[in-house]
């Protein structure tokens, strides 16, 4: 795989306010790429920098090799897929869809041909002669994306385009969406706040916070490997523990003043990362247990969350099932885990 | 209580049904009225004065006057007037200095007409303020007659009624999703392509609607061409005014009134099927 697009040093100002800082990304030919975080994260504005909405205040934005920065947006090899679709309301759904080849200079028939090949990707073949208004939400998301991808991109930019979906239709287009990109071949750069949107579909995903990259990987590897105590909050549910390094391969916890082994090199101090789900309950106390009371107990159905009081600090841990009828508010539980869970985030200096 | 409930939606629409039918329908029923009578009693119906309007060329070239006035002051309004909405919806960053022109704009609203076209009067003339500067400019040899002129009654006209345009196409121009715009020059339309797909079938109907109340007001208008006319214009109005004021003929002045109106009501007839959009909500 080749590099296809490169942002470098990219900033971004409002007023006082520093929407991007500094960007450095590369994307490969054919990727799908996720910008996640949280609003105000800067994610739209890079998605809006890469096409031509906007105008970064330094730094370049490449596309195989050739510097677009100066490039105006409708001069640049890419489409978007807009967070409200933007369809225009005033042409047919099969209008709109040939309105990129007809601006490329294809000809009418050439044009409607491709708009009826696209409409037919995305399930829409019978829908052409109808009105943007017509239609219901998810009906016209799928006439956006036909839009976007007719004239065949090599990037498709897609800004939260399932946010105004519901949860069940959501769901379905995520994977959709991640099938057509694997069949179109086309790199994706989808903006969410959802990480587990995030984590659906991306190859890769890019942690956004405060106008900085906090941390670029596979969904797994973040989750897993948190750089920041930001990523770690950010992405599924975590405890943070705060941790000193004792001699001899031993860590000493704050929670409880417990010690625990750990075989691999370990900063001086930091917080360790516990997720919920590596968290056993456990119905009498060891020397490697914390010991607590129940403070509130929250069945989802597939699972439920424990939340312990450990002295001051709260602890979740995640239960597989619903949870025993005897683990009610105020009940001593002892909470076990495997030492090589713990994650842990050196302190920033 | 409950029994009483649904009087009360009637009794409110009551008031505004009965202004409407005293002072829109009851003059209009008058006119017509009287265009259709005549004979010495003036109780018999006759299509008499319809003949006398329409069958003599006078009144065509009166018409035609009228309407080529309106026409034009429409035109020009519609020209100058989107670029302005332009500047004002999509140029100005300022929100104050926004505000300020839109004052500036509706302000001579607020002055009465003849006090406007008095100015014109004095603006145009002969060693008017216009003409000095054309001439000092180098620009005319001699003055430029515009007093009595179609382009004096024109420039007047186009004055008082520019800001029903701006008005019109801003609040459309305003209404325009930025979204459809960003996403038509996504998909590769230079600027000029995305005004002409896109802006410019979005606003139309803020350009139709402001160009029909600009027409309807053009050609009813009488103060504006009466001053500016010094007398050698005639506009389908001063004929009415000059029967019902001086000859009081208001058979004949009803006659003249209706042949407007019904004229005025097929070209906004015309227009207004122009600015359906296909798409917009019926």
């Amino acid at each position: 795989m080749s590099t296809l697009l490169t942002i470098e040093g990219v900033s971004m100002r409002f007023g006082a306010y520093q929407a991007l800082d500094r960007i450095d990304l590369d994307i490969q030919q054919g990727e799908f790429v996720a910008l996640l975080g949280p609003s105000g994260c800067g994610k739209t504005t890079l998605l809006r920098s890469i096409a031509g909405f906007l105008k970064p205040e330094s730094g370049r934005i490449l596309i195989d090799g050739q510097d677009i920065s100066r490039l105006a947006a409708h001069h640049r090899p890419l489409n978007t897929v807009f967070q409200n679709y933007a369809l225009f309301p005033h042409m047919t759904v099969s209008e709109n869809v040939a309105y990129g080849p007809r601006r490329q200079g294809a000809s009418k028939t050439e044009a409607a041909e491709r708009a009826r090949a696209a409409l037919d990707m995305v399930g829409l073949a019978d829908f052409g002669p109808r009105y943007p208004r017509e239609m219901s939400g998810g009906q016209q998301q799928r006439v956006a994306l036909a839009r976007a991808i007719v004239n065949r991109p090599k990037l498709l930019l897609l800004d939260e385009p399932l946010s105004a979906l519901d949860l069940k239709l959501r769901k379905r287009m995520q994977l959709e969406l991640k099938h057509l990109q694997a069949k179109l071949g086309i790199a994706f750069i989808f903006v969410t706040h959802d990480q587990e949107e995030a984590m659906t579909m991306a190859d890769r995903v890019v942690v956004m916070h405060a106008g900085r990259i906090e941390q670029v990987g596979a969904g797994t590897d973040i989750y897993r490997q948190p750089a920041t105590r930001f990523v770690a909050e950010f992405i599924g549910d975590a405890n943070f523990i705060s941790f000193t390094a004792l001699d001899g391969d031993t860590l000493q916890l704050d929670t409880q003043g417990l010690r625990v082994p750990f075989g691999k090199p370990a900063p001086a101090r930091g917080v360790a990362v516990l997720r919920p789900e590596d968290l056993r309950l456990r119905g009498e106390a060891a020397t490697d247990t914390w010991t607590g009371a129940v403070t509130d107990v929250i069945n989802v159905g597939s699972h439920s969350m424990i939340h312990v009081d450990l002295g001051g600090q709260i602890i979740v841990a995640r239960h597989g099932g619903i949870a025993p009828t005897g683990l009610r508010p105020g009940a001593t539980v002892h909470l076990a885990f495997e030492p090589e869970h713990l994650h842990l985030i050196g302190e920033q200096p | 209580m409950n029994g009483r409930a649904w009087l009360s939606p009637g009794l409110l629409l009551a008031a505004p049904v009965l202004f409407f039918a005293a002072f829109f329908l009851a003059p209009l029923a008058v006119v017509a009225l009287a265009s259709i009578t005549g004979g010495p009693e003036g109780m018999t119906l006759t299509l008499q004065q319809y003949v006398r309007v329409l069958a003599d060329q006078y009144h065509w070239d009166v018409i035609l006057v009228t309407f080529r006035l309106a026409f034009f002051t429409t035109v020009v309004c519609v020209i100058l007037g989107y670029p302005l909405a332009w500047y004002l919806v999509r140029v100005v960053r300022w929100q104050a200095w926004r505000r300020f022109c839109v004052i500036l704009l509706v302000v001579p609203l607020f002055t009465s007409n003849i006090v406007r076209a008095f100015g014109w009067m004095v603006l145009l003339g002969r060693n008017g303020l216009v003409n000095q500067a054309l001439v000092g400019a180098g620009m005319a040899d001699r003055p430029v007659r515009f007093i009595g002129t179609e382009l004096g009654i024109l420039i007047g006209m186009v004055y008082v009624l520019l800001p029903f345009v701006v008005l019109a196409v801003g609040n459309a121009l305003a209404r325009v999703d930025p979204g459809c715009e960003q996403a038509s020059a996504d998909l590769g339309a230079s600027p000029a392509s995305t005004f002409f797909h896109i802006t410019w079938p979005l606003t139309l109907p803020g350009v139709v609607s402001g160009a029909i109340i600009v027409f309807t007001l053009a050609v009813s208008a009488y103060v504006t061409p009466a001053l500016l006319s010094g007398g050698r214009i005639s506009v389908l109005s001063m004929l009415i005014f000059q029967q019902y004021s001086s000859v009081f003929d208001f058979h004949y002045g009803g006659a003249l009134s209706m042949v407007l109106l019904v004229f005025t009501l097929i070209l906004v007839a015309l227009a207004n099927r122009a600015a359906v959009l296909p798409g917009a909500a019926r």
